[in-house]
């Protein structure tokens, strides 16, 4: 191997050193990200100590924005909205997506034709898949709304009654999700040799037993990527809320995302919406560190 | 039986298939049926829906505002990215093991970030123009694609590179004349992803404009939800001319385009 000789030219040792051009390589991502990325969560949370007055005065005002909104009804309603949202997305698609996972490992000719195509939601628009959702939803024409009307006897506009347009929100978020998780996780899955399956084969082990004493553990950093890629997701989703309902019923599907992106864009109350800004980033965090806690427990 | 066998195993899949694609056929079918045909399939096509759409001159606004959007924001988010994961892929410099950290800030929420950003871009005088959107669109991108691009000259052989440099060829002649013409597929995959980003997103427009001429796409089809109510041939018709671009770019790349995205999760 000839190539291989320049490595052990002094030459090339030399370039083992540091060099500064590497940080002018770097400058512009590192520029725009500590500016318009770390700098302004910062300013964020020092708007929400503020209160900006209809006049343009700005004054400090500790934690009264937070106070507010702790001790307010709706806020307090958009907060457990939020955690139903992800629960109920995570709940439902991570088991069916743990099943059809282990259906698509199947090594069998035109995988890739259908991986392409359960990418799809994936690639959408929000607002559009978020359209043809409340279009299959239409009480008059709507396959789904026909659907509900022939189970339960009589017509629902399901997008004006807080318990079917919650439904809507989630069924349409795990159609999203789904995808992206099954692909994930069946890539987990295919790293795992299928000896360990022979083998608990040969010990009695059942598919329920397989799977917990295989396929879970082994695909625990896959598992773990996808529920903080789809929590996050999810908690700051406000774009297919507001396209599917706007929050409506009255507040009735209010995430905090929505609150946040009503707030802010919408009435211009900028320091509430720093506020809430905040409040979504804690409770992001607080989902990440009990996945933490539980995925550590499990090592034990 | 055997030939049987092996189509059962097919069942999952088309299953699987039809959960996924089940909207598109209904949107497809909606913008080609006549007004309130409740039947799956309608008794006979009609185009007008998307003649009514295509009359109408905003959506071409729209348009033209999305691809100046997305267009932009591939060219920038490219260099950028380029120069940055060639870094952190090939030179030695103090705090490269601190690259990993760019993972981390995508799980940022941008909904949180663009309040401040607001009234930063007000203070540039940005606000309210399509390179404030342009600007959100690579800041919120650009951690994926330097370490996606990073991926893929990593996965190049350095052999050609080193005998380069002995050849006395700058960093940066290399990294444009020798580097990046091997890294075609890593281009095109952070490409594509900007591009669906910034196609599909009205968060940002949203956010950092206020004018109607300004509007992109998805925030045009929020509109049209707002006029047209329950026009739904109309709306599907808008629904499915806007998912096109991104659908078809992603059959076409999608090979290079997993291997960029689900790619860096993975290394």
């Amino acid at each position: 191997m000839p190539k291989r000789s320049y490595s052990n030219t002094a030459m090339v040792r030399s370039l083992r050193g540091s060099e500064p051009i590497a940080y002018a390589f770097l400058a512009p991502t590192l520029l725009l990200i500590a500016f318009f990325l770390i700098s302004p969560m910062l300013s964020g949370l020092f708007m929400s100590f503020n209160k900006t007055s209809l006049s343009g005065l700005t004054r400090f005002v500790g934690l009264r924005n937070y106070q507010f909104l702790l001790s307010e009804e709706r806020f307090l309603s958009n907060l457990q909205l939020s955690l139903l949202y992800v629960v109920c997305n995570l709940g439902i698609s991570l088991p069916l997506a743990y099943v059809s996972a282990s259906l698509l490992t199947r090594k069998m000719r035109g995988t890739v034709f259908f991986r392409s195509i359960f990418l799809l939601p994936w690639i959408v628009a929000p607002v559009v898949s978020s359209l043809l959702f409340r279009s299959m939803v239409d009480p008059a024409f709507g396959p789904l709304g026909m659907l509900l009307e022939k189970i339960t006897g009589q017509q629902h506009v399901m997008l004006a009654e807080p318990f079917w347009a919650m439904a809507t929100i989630i069924f349409h978020s795990i159609w999203r999700s789904l995808p992206f998780m099954t692909l994930f996780l069946a890539a987990g899955m295919a790293m795992i040799p299928r000896e360990f399956y022979e083998a608990a084969k040969v010990d009695g082990a059942g598919p329920w037993k397989q799977f917990c004493t295989l396929t879970l553990p082994l695909t625990k950093i896959h598992l773990l990527i996808v529920l903080l890629t789809i929590t996050l997701w999810t908690l700051q989703d406000a774009e297919t809320v507001y396209a599917l309902t706007e929050g409506g019923p009255g507040y009735s599907t209010e995430v905090m995302a929505l609150r946040l992106f009503k707030e802010s864009f919408i009435n211009f109350d900028l320091n509430r919406g720093a506020t809430l800004g905040i409040l979504l980033l804690l409770v992001g965090l607080a989902f990440m560190i009990s996945y933490a806690r539980i995925t550590a427990k499990e090592q034990d | 039986m055997r030939l049987l066998q092996k189509w059962i195993l097919y069942i999952p899949y088309v299953l699987f298939s039809l959960f996924v694609l089940f909207p598109f056929f209904w949107g497809l079918r909606t913008s080609l049926a006549e007004q309130f045909d409740p039947r799956l399939i309608p008794s006979h096509f009609t185009l007008r829906h998307y003649q009514t759409l295509l009359s109408r001159p905003d959506f071409f606004l729209y348009l033209r505002n999305s691809l100046a959007i997305a267009s932009a924001s591939i060219l920038i988010t490219l260099v950028i990215s380029a120069l940055g994961g060639y870094a952190l892929a090939r030179l030695r410099f103090k705090g490269k093991s601190l690259g990993g950290l760019l993972l981390i800030l995508p799980l940022l929420p941008p909904v949180a970030i663009l309040v401040p950003l607001i009234s930063y871009f007000q203070r540039l005088r940005l606000y309210n123009t399509l390179s404030a959107v342009i600007i959100a669109n690579v800041v919120f991108s650009l951690p994926l694609t330097v370490w996606m691009m990073r991926n893929f000259i990593l996965s190049n052989p350095v052999e050609i590179e080193e005998s380069a440099r002995i050849d006395g060829c700058s960093r940066c002649r290399m990294l444009f004349s020798i580097v990046l013409p091997m890294v075609g597929p890593g281009l095109i995959a952070v490409a594509l992803f900007v591009f669906i980003n910034s196609w599909n997103t009205y968060l940002f427009a949203f956010a950092l404009t206020s004018s109607q001429s300004l509007r992109v796409i998805p925030q045009g089809i929020l509109a049209f939800l707002g006029t047209w109510g329950t026009y739904w041939g109309g709306l599907c018709a808008a629904g499915i001319l806007a998912l096109i671009p991104p659908v078809a770019l992603f059959l076409v790349f999608q090979k290079w385009f997993i291997a960029g995205v689900f790619g860096y999760q993975l290394k």
